[in-house]
């Protein structure tokens, strides 16, 4: 686990998207926790089971092992914790003791389900071979999607996955269409396919956060 | 004649392909209706489709089936403006 910042006080802990969008994210999340510790807030980026350094394969990973995952890092802090995820990684926080849940441009598991057999799609086109969508429910083997081998599991987990919404503050980029508790400018860091950074859009997310926190400890 | 927001929709497409593919703003400001797409933009690949797609469905908030989706529709930034405002502004 990365950690950031000062040894006393709450700390952030932080849940990267799941699959490919955790390389397009990871360098950005590690800018937001380091502007956090400029701000004298600690910050935290577990590896959670099959991603990152871990051992498990990807494929043998559920939302349940992923969330206790979370659960396990945030009380291993023995601070007050709040998450902050991205994207999918707003599906990761549910089962952790948190003070207070952010949740930078979060989607829900239908979403990302939908957005995975989207780009399987392309690339099916691409190669010449037939790919059915529905076979990703009927599977018994786990189905590669947009690079990643996927437990059959998780993915119907997935079906009804949705971000747990208490005590959750839900910021999202200025461009985006859903609603949101503030809206801040950027770049969509997670859609690019060479992973980039934005270190001002990281700065701004810093400050909300810090701004967050201090309403949090009211 | 382009309806009210046809504009808008135009711009929001033009983001879309600068920040999913990283195009630099000042290419980005120069395409116009002309200005070919799949195929042409060494960017645009097949995946690359894929998460434009469906960024221009979180900007405009509109909801893109996968039969919709053709190589006209991707030809030009005329014919993507096109489709987007299509459904956005009905």
């Amino acid at each position: 686990m990365l950690r950031f910042g000062p040894d006393a006080g709450p700390v952030v802990i932080a849940a990267l998207p799941l699959f490919e969008e955790a390389n397009r994210t990871r360098a950005f999340t590690v800018t937001i926790l380091r502007a956090l510790a400029e701000r004298g807030i600690a910050g935290a980026l577990p590896d959670l089971p099959s991603q990152g350094e871990s051992v498990r394969p990807t494929h043998e990973t559920t939302l349940p092992i992923l969330r206790e995952g979370f659960a396990a890092a945030a009380a291993s802090l023995g601070r007050p914790a709040f998450s902050l995820t991205i994207r999918s990684g707003a599906l990761l926080d549910a089962a952790a003791a948190l003070t207070g849940r952010y949740h930078l441009s979060p989607m829900t598991g239908a979403d990302l389900r939908r957005e995975l057999v989207r780009a399987r799609q392309a690339s099916a086109r691409e190669s010449g071979q037939p790919f059915d969508a529905a076979s990703i429910d009927t599977a018994a083997d786990p189905v590669e999607l947009a690079g990643n081998m996927i437990a059959t599991q998780l993915l119907r987990e997935l079906t009804d996955a949705v971000p747990v919404a208490l005590a959750t503050r839900t910021v999202r980029l200025e461009t985006e269409a859903k609603p949101a508790d503030a809206k801040l400018s950027g770049s969509p860091l997670w859609r690019r396919a060479e992973p980039d950074n934005d270190i001002d859009f990281a700065a701004r997310v810093a400050d909300d956060i810090a701004a967050w926190i201090e309403t949090c400890a009211g | 004649m382009q309806p009210d927001g046809y504009h808008e929709v135009e711009e929001t497409v033009r983001g879309v392909l600068r920040d999913v593919l990283g195009i630099d703003a000042d290419r980005a400001a120069k395409f116009d209706e002309a200005t070919p797409l799949f195929g042409a933009l060494p960017e645009l690949d097949s995946m690359a489709v894929a998460g434009v797609l469906t960024e221009l469905e979180d900007r405009l908030g509109i909801v893109i089936e996968d039969d919709e989706v053709d190589g006209d529709m991707l030809e030009t930034f005329g014919a993507l403006t096109a489709f987007a405002a299509s459904k956005a502004l009905t």
